[in-house]
């Protein structure tokens, strides 16, 4: 007999949190259980520095060299940063940089670039290392890829509630609006398939600029974006894109006032978390380090 | 007989089809045309700012290559075609105006209705303005102009725009049928949205994980927002093709979200405000949400009363 499917209400998610906003759902029990194990807590970085944009808010590179630098080595109490991406890569590895294109807020080329440099220097030949998004599935390094840092930044989405690390790698299935069902809650089964599942070594998160709303059928506005000026860094995509949701939900309370949740509710996060065992979302299993500019964090 | 009697029906059958594929490229032409004659008399100039010499077009499957994520809007309110013009000064921001033929003025209010923010203009047959974004709805067209950076000579262009291609869309269109089962007294200017697809109630009201309601394209529903004096209700109408599809639609909603509901309906909920449940002929009326038990069973009663006119 067919199992019979289960049915989520919000009712559901009352009961789980009487006073939860629904845009607050991330760490959220969905009801299930992870089908594999993951780390009992999550180290995330999160790196600011206000001189990172110019007046244009376009990126200063080596002040951006310098911020994936310190983020990474604080990420593995690594001595120096060489000796950190080591950790994360090997010299013979085939590495895919999943960015993303968007073209009103798409990952900064200085961070791409900044993430080559990285790679060079733990050896990686310049043949084995490709940046790409929607070419993914066509790339030839990607196909052949052994490894994948993921790295895109964090904005509203209309949706999903936010474009997040999860969400990236959307681009790696043929048919991504297979995945749109229920506010794209199941974008973390994308990371169970096999020429993904296990080969993404560090994640993060650009909040340089980040989207907080969204309007009209481009969902973009630069009155919504702010310069936080930071980036989220990590091994584990659910506790860096749990932590990004807090600071663009926090950005939303302080812009509008309370009552305009993340719309509709980033459900995939925890799904993520409770449903896919990718990781944690839930604040208490994050240990959070932060470095640089303070003001405003909003964390 | 019986090898004349098949010949007979093959030729039914073929002729049937001639005439589908037929009314299918008839419909198509006219959606086509009726984009197209609009395009023609587009302005290409506006203010200071200049056409680009190349429209686009997409359909119900290329829009997701032109609109990441917001594509699946439009197409639940079954959008046709979408044509984009860009608009570039030398020293502005680009203004991008799309215009969606969604086949139905029905449903070129629905997908207007999905965003209801910012400041109400009197342009086509309901506009909204806000930060550099203009959208309206005429006839059987939803359009969107937008400039990704709002300064007073963009906006002033903006707003312009909207004007003048409101007025080149000749006719008007009726708003859906559905939005008279919301009862006026209390309903909140700019709340109601008209939609078919539980991805889009979902969108405002997160209802359930999965289409409990059995929402879908012959469905058309309503949902509101009330206050009454100091209390708040938010309600949701929905119209199926038969009376037996919206007893069944209550049942599902009863055993899924309010399986404690009584002979009323009424449900008290975990967070304090209170739900209700009914159906009458094809009607199907929730309270999804009210302040007190007394306003979830006045809305009740006022959605499946006789059908009021709706401004």
């Amino acid at each position: 007999m067919a199992e019979k499917k289960k049915v989520i209400t919000r009712r559901d998610f009352i009961r789980a949190s009487s006073c939860v906003a629904m845009g607050s759902l991330v760490g959220l029990p969905l009801l299930e259980n992870p089908s594999v194990t993951k780390p009992t807590k999550s180290r995330v970085v999160l790196v600011r520095d206000r001189g990172v944009l110019d007046s244009q808010a376009q990126c200063r590179p080596r002040t951006l060299q310098n911020m994936v630098d310190r983020a990474v080595t604080t990420l593995l109490d690594a001595p120096d940063p060489t000796s950190a991406w080591k950790e994360l890569i090997r010299p013979t590895d085939i590495v895919g940089i999943k960015s993303n294109v968007w073209h009103y807020l798409p990952t900064p080329k200085a961070l791409e670039a900044a993430i080559r440099e990285s790679l060079v220097d733990v050896g990686v030949n310049e043949e084995n290392m490709a940046a790409d998004d929607r070419g993914v599935r066509r790339n030839a390094v990607f196909k052949r890829c052994t490894a994948l840092i993921n790295v895109r930044p964090m904005r509203t989405h209309h949706w999903s509630g936010l474009g997040t690390l999860i969400k990236n790698y959307v681009m790696f299935v043929p048919r991504p609006w297979k995945y749109h069902g229920n506010a794209c809650e199941n974008l973390g089964a994308i990371w169970q398939l096999p020429h993904v599942k296990g080969k993404t070594r560090l994640n993060i998160l650009v909040m340089l600029t980040p989207l907080f709303h969204g309007i009209g059928p481009h969902h973009f506005s630069r009155r919504y974006t702010w310069r936080y000026c930071g980036l989220i860094v990590g091994t584990d995509p659910v506790a860096v894109d749990a932590t990004g949701a807090r600071i663009i939900q926090a950005k939303r309370d302080a812009f509008f006032g309370t009552g305009r949740p993340i719309s509709p509710p980033p459900l995939h996060i925890a799904a993520a978390d409770t449903r896919f065992g990718l990781g944690n979302s839930h604040p208490d299993r994050i240990e959070l380090v932060m470095l640089g500019w303070e003001k405003d964090v909003l964390i | 007989m019986r090898g004349a009697l098949q010949t007979k029906a093959h030729f039914f059958l073929l002729i049937v089809s001639l005439l589908g594929g037929c009314m299918h490229v008839m419909i198509q032409k006219t959606y086509a045309d009726s984009l197209g004659v609009l395009r023609a008399a587009l302005p290409d100039r506006i203010e200071g700012w200049t056409a680009e010499p190349e429209d686009r077009f997409f359909d119900d499957e290329t829009i997701f290559d032109y609109i990441d994520g917001a594509g699946e809007v439009y197409r639940a309110y079954n959008m046709r075609t979408c044509l984009s013009r860009r608009y570039i000064a030398p020293k502005g921001p680009p203004i991008t105006m799309d215009i969606f033929d969604m086949g139905s003025s029905e449903d070129a209010f629905g997908v207007f209705t999905h965003d209801q923010d910012g400041e109400a203009l009197d342009v086509g047959q309901g506009a909204l303005y806000r930060s550099g974004w203009l959208s309206f709805w005429k006839d059987r067209f939803f359009v969107s102009i937008y400039v990704e950076e709002e300064t007073a000579a963009a906006k002033k262009a903006v707003r312009n725009l909207g004007k003048v291609v409101a007025l080149l869309i000749a006719a008007q269109g009726p708003k859906p049928r559905i939005l008279s089962h919301l009862p006026s007294e209390g309903r909140k200017p700019q709340s109601v949205r008209y939609l078919h697809h539980h991805m889009v109630l979902n969108y405002h009201f997160y209802l359930s994980n999965e289409n409990i309601l059995n929402l879908g394209p012959n469905t058309d529903a309503a949902l509101a927002d009330y206050q009454r004096g100091k209390e708040f209700a938010r309600l949701l109408v929905v119209m199926y093709p038969s009376e037996g599809k919206a007893k069944e639609a209550l049942a599902s909603l009863l055993l899924h979200y309010l399986p404690e509901a009584d002979s009323t309906g009424v449900v008290a909920l975990e967070n304090g405000t209170w739900a209700a449940a009914t159906a009458k002929g094809k009607l199907l009326a929730i309270v999804l949400e009210a302040d007190s038990c007394q306003l979830a069973k006045g809305l009740l009663k006022g959605a499946t009363k006789a059908p009021a006119q709706h401004d």
